[in-house]
C-alpha cells in the first residue's frame, strides 16, 4: 500500500518509547468521533447498532506498554444465547482502522462464554471497538479507549533473521476445559509472520519494506467451519489468536492461513493424537 | 574549573584548557538548555587512557537532554576511539568537549555498541572529525529501519531544543567477526555478538588495560530492557562470565564495575522473567495474564522498573511461547 513519506510521518505519530505519554482512562486530545461514522457506514450501512448493552465486552490493558503488541480480548457472556454471525474489531486512528472481521460457522459453538483474543498494533491514541452481529442480525458494540502510540513505527521484529528462518511456522494448541463435556472449548493459533504494514521506510535503501500480512484465516473443527477471519496489518507481528469453539467428536482443528502474497500456511491440532 | 577528572596522572589545568573552556562557555547561548556549569560532559578516567561518562537513571526528557546512558573514550598514542555517544547531539558535543579537554589527538573511530537512541544520537556531533563510524554488521539495517521512529520519539521526549542537531548516522565499518582497531600503541578488540539485548550488540575490549565495554549487554541499577532475545541474552551472559577482564563498563550503571560479579543481578532478573513466563505459558496463561505477575519479585531491585518491566515481560512472552 504505497504512501508518501509525509503521510507516513503523520500517520505513524509517536514511537513506542514515550512512557510519559501513557494516560489512564479518559479520551485524549484526538477527536476521532469523525472517523467512526465513516467506518460504520462502510461496514454496516445504516443498520442500527446497540451500544454497551452487555452483549459484547472488550478487555484492554489499563496501560499500554508496547504499542506494537497490545493484547485485546472480546467476550460474549453466557447469557447471550444462540449462534453468533460475525465479530468486527476497529481501531479508529490506525492507518487501516479495521483490525479483523470474523464470520462464524456452525462449529463456533453455543452454550457458554465465547471469546476471541489477539494482539494488535496501536498507532495513536484511539477508540477500539468490537461489533458483534448476533443470530437475529442485530448489531451490538462496545468501545474502549487506548492511550498508546507508535505501533506502526515500532512494528519491526527484534530478530528479523531468526524470524525469517522460521517464517510460516504455525502452531495450533487446544485447551480442553476442566469439564470435558462442556460445550465450549478453547484453542490458540499462532503463526511466525512479520505482518509488514508496508509503511516502514528503510533509510539504507530509501525503500519501504513491502506490505505482507495475514489476510485470511480459516479454522475448522472436525471439518466444520468455526470461523473465517479477514485480517489486516493492524494485527501484530507473529499473529496470535486465542478463541473458543464448539465441542465436537474428535475436536480436530485444521487451520489454513493465506497472506497478501498468496502464500498458504497450515496448522492442525489433534487432541486425541493420530 | 576542571573539565575532566584525571585519575592516575594529575593534570594541571593548562591555559589552553582554560581557553577552550572559555570558548565552550561562550558557545553556551547556542545551546539553549545548557545550564551555567561546564559545557563538557563529566568523565572519569577509570583506567589509564580510558574515560567514562555515566548517564542518569532516567527516561529521556528536555531536562536531561538524553543523558541516560554511559559513553566512553579510549586514548592511544595516535588516535582516540569513542564508544557510544549518548542520547542527543548536544550531549555528543559535550562528550567531544570532554575529549578535547584531555587530548588533541584525532578522533579516528566512533563505535556504537548497539542501535538504541541513547547510545547513538550523539554521533552527529562527531561528523566534523570525519571518523569511521563502526558497529555490528546488523547495525546499519537495524538503524535504517528504525530511524524514522527513533527521530520522532526522541524529538517528542527531548523537545525541539534539546533534540536540535540530532540525527541518525549510520556505521560504515561493519564488524562481522572479531576485529582489532589500532589507536597507536593500543588496540581495541571488537566482537560482534549473537542476538541478546538487540540483534546488533558489539562489545569492545581495551586490550592495554583489559577493560571490557559491554554496552547494554550489562545493566546495573537501571532495569535491563529486552529488545532482542531473552534466551540469547541468558546464553550469552553464561559464556561471557567465563572470560577474564580487569573491569567492565556497563551501558547503564556505575562507570566501572568488578568482573564477573557485575553480571549477577542482571542474570537473576532475566532468569526470573524466563522462569515465570515459561511456567505461565505451560499453564496456558495469556500474554495479558503473564504481564501482571511475571518477574515482579524483582520489583524493588531496579530503577525504572515501572517504566520498562512489563514491556520486557511482553517481549519475553512473545519469544518464549515459540519454544
Amino acid at each position: 500500500m504505497p504512501h508518501s513519506f509525509n503521510s507516513i510521518a503523520r500517520s505513524c505519530g509517536i514511537a513506542a518509547l514515550v512512557a510519559s505519554m501513557i494516560v489512564l482512562g479518559a479520551p485524549g486530545a484526538q477527536a476521532d468521533e469523525n472517523v467512526w461514522p465513516i467506518l460504520k457506514e462502510q461496514a454496516f450501512g445504516d443498520r442500527p447498532i446497540q451500544e454497551e448493552d452487555g452483549m459484547v465486552v472488550l478487555e484492554t490493558p489499563s496501560k499500554v506498554e508496547d504499542a506494537a503488541i497490545v493484547p485485546l480480548t472480546v467476550r460474549v457472556p453466557p447469557s447471550v444465547k444462540g449462534k453468533l454471525k460475525s465479530l468486527t474489531l476497529f481501531i479508529d486512528q490506525n492507518p487501516d482502522p479495521r483490525v479483523a472481521t470474523l464470520t462464524f460457522g456452525p462449529a463456533a459453538g453455543t452454550g457458554g462464554e465465547r471469546s476471541f483474543s489477539t494482539r494488535v498494533r496501536v498507532d495513536n491514541f484511539s477508540h477500539v471497538r468490537a461489533v458483534l452481529e448476533t443470530e437475529d442480525g442485530s448489531l451490538h458494540m462496545t468501545t474502549k479507549f487506548l492511550a498508546a502510540a507508535g505501533g506502526c513505527a515500532a512494528m519491526q521484529a527484534k530478530d528479523p533473521d531468526a524470524d525469517t528462518a522460521d517464517m510460516g511456522k504455525t502452531i495450533v494448541r487446544t485447551f480442553p476445559p476442566a469439564i470435558e463435556s462442556s460445550p465450549i472449548w478453547a484453542a490458540q493459533v499462532m503463526i511466525k509472520h512479520p505482518n509488514h504494514n508496508g509503511m516502514q521506510l528503510d533509510i539504507n535503501t530509501a525503500q519501504f519494506i513491502p506490505a505482507r500480512f495475514v489476510k485470511e484465516m480459516t479454522v475448522k473443527r472436525d471439518g466444520e467451519l468455526v470461523f473465517q477471519l479477514d485480517g489486516t496489518f493492524s494485527i501484530s507481528t507473529n499473529p496470535n489468536f486465542r478463541f473458543t469453539f464448539g465441542r465436537g467428536e474428535e475436536n480436530d482443528l485444521d487451520v489454513v492461513i493465506v497472506d497478501t502474497d498468496g502464500t498458504v500456511f497450515t496448522g492442525q491440532s489433534r487432541p486425541k493424537g493420530s | 574549573m576542571p573539565l575532566a577528572k584525571p585519575m592516575c596522572k594529575p593534570k594541571l589545568i593548562s591555559r589552553k584548557t582554560l581557553l577552550k573552556a572559555g570558548l565552550a562557555l561562550a558557545a553556551a547561548p547556542l545551546l539553549r538548555y545548557v545550564p551555567a556549569y561546564a559545557a563538557a560532559a563529566e568523565v572519569s578516567e577509570v583506567a589509564p587512557g580510558v574515560f567514562v561518562h555515566q548517564g542518569r537513571y532516567e527516561v529521556q526528557s528536555p531536562d536531561n537532554r538524553g543523558d541516560i546512558a554511559n559513553a566512553s573514550f579510549v586514548v592511544g598514542s595516535e588516535a582516540v576511539a569513542v564508544i557510544d555517544t549518548s542520547g542527543s547531539a548536544v550531549m555528543g558535543r559535550e562528550l567531544r568537549d570532554a575529549i578535547r579537554a584531555v587530548t588533541t589527538k584525532p578522533i579516528r573511530y566512533v563505535i556504537n555498541t548497539h542501535m538504541h537512541p541513547d547510545h547513538v544520537l550523539g554521533n552527529a556531533a562527531f561528523k566534523q572529525d570525519a571518523p569511521i563510524f563502526v558497529g555490528h554488521y546488523k547495525l546499519a539495517r537495524a538503524l535504517g529501519t528504525r530511524a524514522d521512529g527513533y527521530i520522532t520519539a526522541n524529538k517528542q521526549m527531548l523537545g525541539e531544543g534539546a533534540f536540535a542537531g540530532s540525527e541518525i548516522v549510520l556505521p560504515t565499518r561493519l564488524i562481522k567477526e572479531p576485529t582489532t582497531l589500532d589507536l597507536g600503541d593500543r588496540t581495541l578488540l571488537l566482537e560482534p555478538q549473537a542476538t541478546a539485548h538487540t540483534d546488533n550488540d558489539l562489545i569492545v575490549t581495551d586490550t592495554k588495560t583489559n577493560t571490557l565495554f559491554l554496552g547494554d549487554l550489562l545493566f546495573s541499577v537501571h532495569v535491563p530492557t529486552i529488545d532482542g532475545s531473552i534466551t540469547g541474552w541468558l546464553t550469552l551472559l553464561n559464556e561471557m562470565g567465563k572470560r577474564q577482564a580487569a573491569r567492565v563498563v556497563p551501558g547503564h550503571g556505575p562507570k566501572t564495575m568488578a568482573w564477573p560479579e557485575a553480571l549477577e543481578p542482571e542474570q537473576r532478573y532475566l532468569a526470573a522473567i524466563a522462569d515465570d513466563v515459561r511456567r505461565q505459558i505451560a499453564e496456558g496463561k495469556t500474554l495479558a495474564e503473564a504481564t501482571k505477575t511475571a518477574g515482579f519479585s524483582e520489583k524493588d531491585a531496579w530503577k525504572l522498573f515501572d517504566q520498562y518491566h512489563v514491556r520486557n515481560v511482553t517481549a519475553a512472552f512473545a519469544e518464549l511461547e515459540w519454544e
